[in-house]
């Protein structure tokens, strides 16, 4: 391996502890929303006041999801406002054609094989950052709303209802609004295979610790050629 | 229509005391969530003025609107309530038939121009003209519109009237929409429910009659009073379902024991509608308490989310046995897959590249 000629200091304590507390919600979140979906184990015998076997499942998910929004909350106010450069919004303009140009191909081609180099970014690369957009912000945005609608039901007029009632005509029914709830955590297990395997492979390629960077928060930079 | 009688004076055509009409003032008043300290309005106007003639319209439907709301329960007077209705315009009740009858639905409109109430059953087919639905004649759409015109308000009675229901299921051949887009100038109030519950009518009519309002609505334009909740929050197997005692099989001890249907694709938990509270035909009964699963038929999209017997909805465009767990397992899969594919051709590439990788620096 080659020599470590630089650490860099990528992401920061804000950043790390987003980064974990969102992976652990989202596990739970995950696999409590399946279980309420579709509960699979035996009720305790007795009376039925005396089990919280389905309210259990229900108050952990519904636990889980309130820290997942205060964290994305949290996270939203670190990308706006906590000057980070390598967590900030900034950079991150979809619209604009120039985003697409060269950068982005030259990312794309090398996933794709077209090109012998990687290029290398101390950040995000762009396609990552199209990656985490589609999926972790509008994902969670997706899920946080028709999670949100679906908790106001139990309260109409409440303040979930007030705030987020108005997503279940949008979606035409309150049936149709659960599935894609449902379907759309689907996003998240299909996310994290992507993302686990670009993070290992960058590892490898780029070798970068890019790994053992969302826990130390350093990132390396290392000799061209082995030693 | 030379005298006009008020709902009190019904009430005592037909040998009713004025126990039974205090009793129907009462009732209605709590059905609609009204303060106690109202009941003496509402008695008021059911004592003085004249009752609120209704014309009452047949679509593209099956009847069993009409069926339920002769069945009307509390109290139990339901010709007194089928009184405060029928005897203006309904093609189906009406003793009058033919150009006789259309004859009386056109006097009502000119004599009540602004003050009638219009009940529609039934959506409108709007395909090739709105030829699927004839009345007298003329297209259901026509009709309609002409009746509209010169109604005080709308109430769409029933899941084809407020939300299409099985005429416009996919592919909906007639072009069924339903009464909410062909009247859109009017106070409208949907009652959707396949059928819908009778005292519903009961209480809007006597709201509109007392207030010359409509019952406050929600965002589906359902009034509050009977749709606020669903069926799930007030569903006396509620119980069953946070203890995790679910029914799995129709013919099991579960069943039996009367345990919560979930597992068996009961729409309760997304189904808006006061079947858990009032009930049906005289309180006997509603579908959860006779065993079965809530199908949402008060539901928009009632059909068309299916299927019945299951939680997870059916993924139409991608046939029939796909489902959201389905497509997510195949994604996941795939993805898996791409991933596994993607290293090996790395690893190949960079074998191949040997140790001669060149990188670039950019900034991030």
């Amino acid at each position: 391996m080659g020599r470590i000629i630089e650490e860099i200091y990528v992401w920061r304590l804000p950043v790390r502890l987003y980064h974990w507390i969102n992976a652990i919600c989202i596990a739970v979140l995950l696999v409590t929303g399946f279980y309420i979906a579709s509960p699979v184990l035996l009720p305790p015998r007795g009376e039925a006041v005396a089990s919280s076997a389905m309210s259990w499942w229900r108050y952990v998910h519904f636990a889980a999801g309130f820290i997942f929004i205060a964290n994305f909350l949290y996270r939203l106010y670190w990308a706006l406002f906590g000057g980070d450069r390598y967590a900030r919004f900034g950079g991150f303009r979809p619209w604009s054609p120039k985003w697409w140009g060269t950068p982005f191909r030259e990312q794309m081609a090398s996933y794709m094989f077209l090109r012998r180099d990687e290029p290398h970014y101390t950040g995000h690369n762009p396609v990552a950052a199209l990656t985490h957009f589609i999926f972790i912000f509008c994902g969670s945005v997706l899920m946080i709303g028709t999670g949100m609608a679906m908790y106001g039901e139990n309260n109409p007029g409440g303040f979930a209802d007030t705030l987020f009632g108005w997503l279940i005509p949008l979606f035409g029914s309150s049936y149709n609004l659960h599935m894609v709830h449902h379907a759309a955590a689907w996003i998240f297990p299909f996310y994290v295979v992507l993302h686990l395997y670009a993070v290992f492979r960058h590892d490898i390629v780029d070798r970068t610790s890019v790994t053992s960077s969302i826990i130390t928060g350093y990132k390396h930079k290392v000799e061209e050629d082995p030693s | 229509m030379a005298s006009k009688p008020t709902y009190a004076e019904i009430f005592r055509q037909r040998g009713l005391s004025r126990r039974d009409f205090l009793k129907f003032c009462s009732l209605t008043t709590a059905a609609l969530g009204l303060a106690p300290s109202l009941l003496p309005k509402v008695m008021h106007a059911m004592e003085t003025r004249p009752r609120t003639p209704v014309i009452w319209l047949h679509g593209l439907e099956c009847t069993c609107c009409t069926e339920s709301f002769i069945r009307s329960s509390h109290p139990i007077m339901a010709d007194i309530i089928f009184n405060m209705i029928s005897l203006d315009y309904d093609d189906t009740l009406s003793a009058a038939a033919g150009h006789q009858l259309e004859a009386v639905r056109h006097q009502i409109m000119e004599e009540y121009k602004g003050q009638y109430i219009l009940a529609c059953e039934g959506n409108v087919p709007t395909k090739d003209g709105g030829v699927y639905c004839l009345v007298g004649g003329d297209t259901y759409q026509n009709v309609l519109q002409e009746t509209a015109a010169g109604a005080a308000a709308v109430i769409a009675w029933g899941a084809c009237a407020s939300f299409g229901c099985v005429q416009n299921a996919d592919p909906n051949p007639t072009g069924a929409v339903p009464v909410s887009e062909i009247i859109t100038d009017k106070p409208l109030v949907n009652v959707p429910g396949c059928p819908p519950i009778a005292e519903v009518m009961t209480g809007i009519i006597t709201h509109f009659h007392t207030f010359g309002t409509l019952p406050e609505l929600d965002r589906m334009k359902r009034p509050k009073a009977f749709y606020g909740t669903r069926i799930h929050d007030k569903c006396y197997r509620r119980a069953f379902y946070d203890a995790g005692m679910f029914v799995t099989d129709f013919d099991d001890e579960s069943a039996r024991k009367g345990w919560c249907l979930y597992k068996m694709g009961c729409k309760g938990p997304t189904t808006y509608n006061s079947c858990s509270n009032i009930e049906w035909n005289n309180g006997v009964s509603f579908p959860i308490g006779s065993g079965h699963p809530c199908f949402g038929c008060a539901a928009p999209g009632f059909w068309d989310d299916g299927p019945f017997y299951s939680r997870l909805a059916d993924v139409s465009f991608l046939g029939t046995d796909m489902n959201a767990d389905k497509i997510g397992a195949v994604a996941v899969g795939a993805a898996a897959a791409g991933a596994a594919g993607h290293a090996a051709v790395t690893a190949v590439k960079k074998r191949k590249a040997g140790n001669g990788q060149q990188s670039e620096q950019k900034e991030g």
